[in-house]
């Protein structure tokens, strides 16, 4: 393609725009971890005795990044139709990609740091395509455009569809407004942050613990005092610690705690400062972050499901968080929305009202299922423990780990197999799963896209099935399944939800 | 689906397992396609282990033949006989707006897909497939889990009358 040609297209369509010019700024910045890549060069430029060499190296290194970065700037553009948005990027290989506003499930605007004083954003459109690299982004544009561009695509996807949504939604009238449905303040913040105590912390700082990580359920064996002295010994504090080991690991203990809640109360307020969740006429709509700050949109229509998560400790506060499974997911590791990160329930049901999803009340009675869940970990118990006592035989002392940790495995699951229940409120399952963290999801009938009834050589003597639902969305928390419940109860709860009408 | 009793678990007894159930066999040719395609795979990896007995096994001075000899039978037993069972564990149900398809035994899936909830279907063909003159179904869900359900081994007419059964469907959803 020659330059004329794109000149001249450029000139007939004088809509076409390009990417925020402070977006190079922003390629420098990101050139600094990607220059460590070049370390090994310089390296071996080094030991090789060729020292003249390296600055220029590094200078070469510096000019060919940013000539690459300003071509893909320069060739990089999109148009913002009637109805539709399209993008052309590619610097040898040209890519034209058209996306109609009908598709874009979420619009989402992010800011790092740098963005942030540079007063521009990334837009992500999600389009609810499998897979991320299916969805398109411009990064970056000016902050004002990129507010702008979102309300024209909802504005379009609102006119349209406004007729329907009408009819079947009762808070049709309140939704014409903008309303605040649920914020954080500081206050809330530090509340939540102690709660946040992250034992996960904790596992950075020895190495020790990190291997005791991988083969419990939980982050951290608190009950072991070889951990806490391994951890002294981390600290240099080791030939102390044999002098006064009582008073070293009650010190180290409560420098870990601090470490545990100050990591938490940190990582809450980084990710969460500043915690607005706004019902919009079609959408949720949820800004949050200090150093990062990003405003996600999940339309009403397009959520699917509803998982409440808690833990063991401050369950007994009433403190929850509520995550919804939509279409679209968020940010790159999280495949649902937290709309609400710590909260009562009193604060949860209005939210959950937005999305026609009703909460199970406390008198409801739950089925559990069977107690073979609990079979995967007790055969992981069993492995561990014979790989501990084998090693033993062999003369390794730290071989009696394997028994002690195969112990606390098998109790472990045995007592989370507990915890596996379900109850049919009519209109929706709810699957409540884990002792530890326990998860309740309100999965709609009418979200269910397919079902599987599975049976293996166990479950079948037994009488048992476990029903998997596929859901739009998907969830790394909750993965859709009833496991070991009775076959019958199965295949009447497999009738019942099929008959539901679609939730589009 | 059917109040169907606790159905026979005997394993060599399978087409009580699908009958009791409510489901329909796939083509019985299917069993051939499958044997080709086993076939296929295991002969290389006989042919591998002959040639590694023949090379390494005498060389080193070992038993020889013993590999060679294990290698070719348990691919001819693999080959004859798996096919054949594996294709009765199949069984699929059209009907009451819904397709059923049920697959394994020793883990055995039985998958539900409301006709309403299909987003577009797949009908194929592979280079085996049409010499017995059979295609395989694919159904497309929006599920992340279950995104798309295949079922093999259906007569080409039989698959492309499924397919405007299904397609029907999903249009009378949008009207």
């Amino acid at each position: 393609m020659s330059d004329g040609a794109v000149i001249a297209a450029t000139e007939s369509e004088p809509d076409w725009q390009r990417l925020h010019p402070a977006t190079l700024a922003l390629a420098v910045v990101k050139l600094g971890p990607r220059s460590l890549n070049f370390l090994p060069a310089v390296a071996a430029l080094g030991f090789t005795g060729n020292w003249v060499y390296i600055v220029p190296a590094i200078g070469a290194f510096l000019l060919i990044s940013l000539l690459a970065a300003w071509f893909h700037w320069l060739r990089f553009r999109f148009l913002v139709g009637d109805d539709e948005v399209v993008i052309e990027s590619g610097v040898f290989a040209r890519q034209h990609r058209t996306i109609p506003f009908d598709r874009i499930q979420d619009v989402g605007i992010e800011q790092g740091l740098v963005a942030r004083a540079l007063g521009i954003a990334k837009v992500g459109f999600e389009t609810g395509a499998g897979g991320k690299e299916n969805d398109a982004s411009l990064d970056a544009i000016a902050l004002d455009s990129a507010q702008a561009l979102r309300a024209t695509i909802r504005a379009h996807r609102s006119g349209e569809v406004a007729a329907p949504v009408a009819a079947d939604a009762p808070e049709a009238s309140p939704a014409t407004e903008d309303r605040l449905l649920f914020a954080m303040g500081p206050r809330q913040l530090l509340l939540a942050g102690l709660f946040n105590f992250s034992l996960a912390a904790l596992a950075v700082v020895g190495a020790g613990m990190q291997f005791f990580d991988g083969l419990l359920p939980f982050d951290f064996n608190v009950f072991n005092p070889r951990d806490w002295i391994d951890i002294a010994e981390d600290y240099g504090l080791d030939q102390w610690v044999i002098a006064h080991r009582w008073v070293a690991g009650v010190g180290a203990a409560i420098s870990l705690i601090f470490i545990g809640f100050a990591s938490g109360i940190a990582t809450m307020f980084f990710a969460n400062w500043d915690f607005r969740l706004t019902r919009e006429p079609r959408t949720l709509r949820r800004t949050r972050g200090l150093t990062t700050r990003t405003d996600v949109a999940v339309p009403v229509k397009r959520v699917q499901a509803a998982i409440l998560v808690t833990g063991w400790f401050r369950q007994r506060f009433g403190w929850h968080e509520l995550r919804l499974q939509s279409l679209a997911s968020d940010g790159g590791k999280e495949n649902d929305h937290q709309v609400v990160p710590f909260a009562k329930l009193d604060a949860i049901d209005p939210v959950l009202d937005e999305v026609a999803i009703r909460r199970s009340d406390a008198g409801q009675s739950w089925q559990r299922s069977h107690g073979i869940v609990a079979l995967g970990g007790l055969i992981g118990a069993v492995g561990a423990t014979t790989g501990g006592l084998v090693a033993v035989s062999f003369g390794q002392e730290l071989g009696w780990f394997g028994p002690v940790a195969g112990l606390l495995i098998g109790a472990g699951s045995l007592f989370g197999a507990r915890f596996h229940r379900w109850a049919d409120l009519g209109e929706q399952v709810a699957i409540r799963r884990g002792a530890w963290k326990p998860k309740t999801t309100l999965l709609p009938h009418a979200s269910v896209q397919s079902v599987d009834l599975k049976s293996d050589f166990i479950l079948r003597p037994l009488g048992l099935a476990t029903l998997v639902f596929g859901v739009p969305g998907g969830s790394a928390l909750a993965a859709h399944e009833i496991p070991a419940i009775p076959l019958a109860a199965a295949q009447d709860l497999r009738t019942r939800i099929l008959a539901a009408r679609a939730r589009s | 689906m059917t109040d169907t009793p606790a159905h026979p678990t005997d394993p060599f007894d399978a087409e009580a397992l699908n009958a009791a159930e409510g489901l329909d066999p796939v083509d019985p040719a299917y069993a051939q396609v499958l044997r080709i395609a086993t076939a296929l795979n295991l002969i290389p990896l006989a042919i591998g282990a002959s040639v590694f007995d023949a090379l390494l096994i005498r060389h080193i001075e070992g038993p020889y033949g013993l590999i060679t000899a294990a290698a070719w039978v348990i691919a001819a037993i693999v080959i004859v006989s798996f096919p054949s069972r594996r294709v009765s564990r199949w069984g699929y149900r059209i009907g009451e707006g819904q397709l059923r398809v049920a697959r394994g035994w020793l883990f055995r899936t039985d998958t539900i897909v409301p006709f309403v909830r299909v987003q577009h279907i797949d009908v194929g063909q592979g280079p085996i497939e049409r010499w017995f003159g059979l295609s395989h179904l694919i159904v497309h869900t929006s599920g992340t889990h279950n995104s798309t359900v295949t079922l093999p081994g259906l007569h080409a007419d039989l698959a492309a009358a499924m397919r405007e059964t299904i397609r029907r469907h999903i249009q009378t959803d949008f009207a």
